[in-house]
């Protein structure tokens, strides 16, 4: 099975300064040992056809995804969001279901949780690698957060 | 006299693009203007002063449905710059990943496309997301095949979306006997389908074609049987993989090529003067807005001997297996013969692939700047990136990705056809027009919301 019981996406593009924030924090949770039914994944701007769309139902439970998000916070704010607080069209896959959202149809059968982190800068349409100091300083309260949202308890060094 | 009509944006392909279209009275294509509107800046800027193993990662970024061709290219372009020959088994390694991701796409883009076709013997559009037979066990059989291209790939890859395990020289590792098993499982399961698959578009395809008429937004439109029709030339660097500056006969030729700026090829700035509510979704442009191809494209017209050619799926059948059906359909049909070839070749390499062979050279130099260049054959077409590495660092990196070569050729197969029909014309390409960003923006009565949710 391509994904496990638990799923967590880091979505965005580090060429973008900030919207490499999910991918970053991937990074992160990559250096640890999660337990086998975890699955982390840097799905970079592919989270609506490589993820969202191909997840089953019967096996897979539960979904995190990483990204940042503009809900007009101080930079390297974090919250957290149900599918149900995310404006129309966050997830619209323009490679598009039917111009309808997929974790819109998710949603029902498989827990989605959002973690969003306020960025400081981001550059698009220019490319520019590299986190501002408040978003990278998200990051080890981001990976606390997701650890906790699946119920891993990765003791006190994190 | 002719009016304007504009479609913005496209649906149902990867990224943003627009259409611009002359019509006459009768609503045919005089002419036609097919242009990107994401505006991508930079890689080749970015790309200067890292070392060559940063530029496959950041231009495998650029696009959220092809990372697997643009870092096969980038990587073959520094490999091909530095000159290192990569050993065997790493090599079909690459050909399996690269191979997984084409099965993939094409399965993704049979959903795209199936909603523009009818049910055979009916005048019903098909819905691929109906819980009802046939097409439910058709999206089923499209699903586990995306399943298997996307596990294929992560196995061959290290990771499935942006893969892990290329790397200049090579691979980092090499797959285990059993790894190599289950590839070699999954391939056959996977051809079983795929034929099924094939059997089924062709004739989904083939039922298009011979209808006179069909149905858009509550439109009677008629369909003629030149859809698509172009006499562009076609560019193909290899049925499956690719070639690269360092092959012994390459199948691309830098001198042949040339760029020109979208002002030289697409229109000036006209108005639009037809406007149709009706065109699913949510209408055209409205009337007396102003619109600018020239100045708004943002892409650039490569040439190849001095026209606009095509890539993709077609272009390979014709390079390669004699294959020579214009239009829309033709090209269709061509991906979907790709499909039993693309595992066919699977299986092929996983039987030779040694899981103890060696995956990466001895001796990796470190560049004298040498230009090099190396072509992927992407699912939509070929993927050309070009490359100077000089003492392990880039000095010039540049790349030439499918969609661009192709909107210049999909415009001029637009002319001639009724302006309802050119989403389903320029859907033929399979486009991917390059990504932006993704940044969830909640709106002002939700920011209070969210904000009562900050953790500290």
């Amino acid at each position: 099975m391509l994904y496990p019981e638990i799923v967590i996406a880091g979505c965005g593009n580090p060429l973008f300064a900030d919207d490499g924030y999910g991918p970053a924090v991937i990074e992160e949770l990559q250096k640890l040992t999660l337990p086998d039914n975890v699955k982390v994944v840097d799905a970079g701007l592919g989270g609506p056809h490589f993820i969202f769309t191909m997840l089953d139902p019967e096996v897979t439970k539960k979904l995190v995804i990483v990204d940042i998000a503009d809900y007009g916070a101080e930079p390297g704010s974090i919250t957290k969001l149900r599918v149900e607080d995310l404006p129309p069209g966050s997830y619209r896959d323009a490679h598009s279901w039917d111009l309808a959202e997929p974790l819109q149809r998710i949603k029902d059968k498989i827990d989605v949780t959002i973690i969003g982190c306020q960025p400081a800068r981001v550059t698009d349409p220019e490319m520019e690698i590299g986190l501002s100091d408040e978003v990278s300083k998200a990051i080890p309260k981001t990976v606390r957060i997701v650890l906790e949202t699946i119920g891993v308890d990765y003791g006190t060094a994190i | 006299m002719s009016k304007v009509v504009e479609i913005s944006p496209t649906t149902r392909h990867e990224g943003h693009s627009k259409l611009v279209l002359k019509v006459n009275d009768a609503g045919i294509i005089e002419t036609g203007n097919w242009c990107s509107i994401t505006p991508v800046r930079g890689v080749e800027k970015l790309a200067v002063g890292k070392t060559p193993e940063q530029v496959p990662k950041i231009a495998s970024r650029v696009c959220g449905i092809c990372p697997i061709a643009h870092c096969l290219a980038a990587t073959e372009a520094m490999e091909a710059s530095i000159k290192v020959e990569i050993p065997k088994d790493a090599k079909l390694l690459r050909h399996i990943l690269q191979l997984a991701n084409r099965l993939h796409s094409h399965a993704l883009h049979n959903i795209l496309t199936l909603p523009d076709m009818y049910l055979p013997g009916t005048d019903v559009k098909i819905n691929p997301f109906s819980p009802e037979e046939p097409v439910r066990s058709v999206a089923k059989r499209i699903q586990r095949l995306r399943e298997i291209g996307q596990t294929i790939g992560q196995i061959a890859g290290g990771e499935a979306i942006h893969p892990s395990n290329p790397k200049v020289g090579g691979m980092y590792e090499n797959c285990s006997e059993q790894a190599r098993t289950k590839m070699y499982d999954l391939a056959k399961e996977g051809l079983v389908l795929a034929h099924q698959q094939a059997e089924f578009m062709i004739a989904v395809l083939r039922n298009y074609q011979k209808r006179d008429w069909v149905d858009v937004g509550g439109m009677k439109v008629a369909l003629p049987k030149d859809l698509g029709y172009h006499d562009q030339g076609y560019l193909a660097t290899h049925p499956f993989y690719g070639s690269s500056s360092m092959d012994e006969n390459p199948t691309w030729d830098i001198r042949r090529f040339k760029e020109v700026r979208p002002w030289d090829w697409y229109m000036g700035e006209m108005e639009v003067t037809l406007e149709e509510p009706k065109y699913p979704v949510g209408g055209t442009t409205k009337l007396g807005t102003k619109v600018n191809p020239q100045m708004e494209a943002c892409t650039g017209i490569p040439m190849y001997d001095g026209q606009p050619v095509e890539v993709g799926p077609r272009a390979r059948l014709v390079t390669y297996r004699n294959f020579d059906e214009k239009g829309t359909i033709g090209q269709q049909i061509a991906r979907q013969m790709e499909f039993q070839d693309c595992l066919y070749e699977m299986i092929d390499c996983i039987d030779e692939l040694n899981p103890k062979g060696k995956v990466c050279a001895d001796y990796i130099p470190n560049g004298d700047g040498t230009l090099g260049w190396a072509s992927n054959e992407a699912p939509r077409g070929t993927d050309v990136h070009l490359a100077k590495v000089k003492d392990w660092k880039v000095q010039y990196f540049s790349m030439l990705v499918p969609t661009t070569w192709n909107f210049a050729t999909c415009s001029a197969a637009l002319k001639g056809a009724p302006w309802q029909l050119a989403e389903v014309i320029m859907r033929g390409y399979d486009p991917c027009v390059s990504c932006a960003t993704h940044m969830i923006v909640v709106d002002e009565d939700h920011k209070i919301v969210a904000q009562k949710l900050i953790q500290q």
